[in-house]
């Protein structure tokens, strides 16, 4: 290699990629991220519904969907406040985006401590992975698997959203990245509403 | 608050209620005494109506560039189509499981 070579090697910025459909790479990456997430859930509600489509006598045990409807309350209102704290992040309004982002977080705690209250009275049914009090023994391993699932989505965003809040105040993350863990938190809200007629108002009591 | 920030805010207020009413209905229908198909059906047609009004104002994909919408909807009615090659089957187990016969 001659010695005009190497100095350009030393001093020629690398040549600028350029961004794939003109989005944040972070941006790029968390959809990506969700659209394998997709194909999870669906292949969970998929898996439920071949499971339920299957059996005959399939249980319908929910009397009332009280508790549900209230998930679904809190769910869609967090994801309207998620929305109002993205507003103010970029706006560079911190301690309103931060307000509003743990006001969303809060939201992400009640709900999932009402979606452990909603497990443990079905544990307390008898109604196991493996077991329930009404027959088919899929209908546990279904209800838990999806619920389940959605659940740990749920409690991981809440402590990304914590997470992100008080980077976002301290100044080490930008909009950019509110904008990013707003992107996840509509997701998961949105599978909820996929979850709660196909689990739920499916299979009530009639 | 300007005129553009009061109207951005009205628009996520208005998909709100939206999302509320049409979940609504979800509820008052899961109560009525329908036929399982046509309560799937309905219930996937509402569902759709949130995941559009969602994706398209609460997650901005309507404000990106169309190379990647087109990239997103194409790869999510991709994966949705090819979900529903297992429902035959499960129709085929059904009958199975009812009338006793099927392999052994």
């Amino acid at each position: 290699m001659s010695e005009a070579h190497l100095t350009m090697g030393a001093h020629a910025a690398p040549p600028m990629e350029a961004r794939p459909f003109a989005i944040p790479s972070k941006k790029l990456a968390m959809w990506l991220f969700l659209m394998a997430d997709v194909m999870t859930f669906a292949a969970c509600v998929a898996a439920y519904g071949f499971l339920r489509n299957s059996t005959p006598d399939w249980p319908r045990p929910f009397h009332g969907v009280t508790s549900v409807a209230i998930m679904t309350l809190i769910m869609l209102t967090s994801s309207l406040t998620m929305l109002i704290g993205l507003r103010a992040a970029k706006m560079d309004d911190k301690a309103g985006a931060f307000r509003w982002m743990m006001i969303t977080a809060a939201a992400g705690v009640i709900f999932t401590l009402l979606h452990i209250r909603d497990w443990m009275g079905m544990i307390n049914q008898g109604v196991g992975l493996f077991q329930n009090p009404w027959g088919p023994a899929a209908f546990g391993a279904g209800f838990y698997v999806v619920t389940g699932f959605s659940l740990l989505h749920i409690s991981a965003g809440t402590i990304a959203l914590i997470i992100v809040a008080i980077r976002y105040r301290g100044g080490r993350y930008d909009a950019d990245d509110v904008e990013i863990v707003n992107l996840f938190w509509q997701f998961v809200g949105l599978v909820w509403l996929f979850i709660v007629p196909v689990v739920y108002l499916m299979n009530l009591a009639r | 608050m300007t005129t553009a920030e009061a109207n951005g805010i009205k628009k996520y207020l208005a998909i709100y209620v939206c999302l509320l009413v049409i979940t609504a209905l979800q509820f008052v229908i899961g109560y009525q005494n329908i036929a399982g198909s046509q309560l799937v059906v309905r219930f996937l047609t509402f569902a759709v109506i949130e995941t559009i009004l969602v994706v398209l104002f609460w997650m901005n994909l309507g404000s990106e560039k169309k190379v990647f919408v087109k990239f997103i909807v194409y790869f999510m009615l991709f994966v949705l189509a090819t979900m529903n090659y297992i429902w035959t089957d499960s129709f085929r187990l059904l009958v199975f499981r009812l009338t006793g016969l099927g392999p052994s």
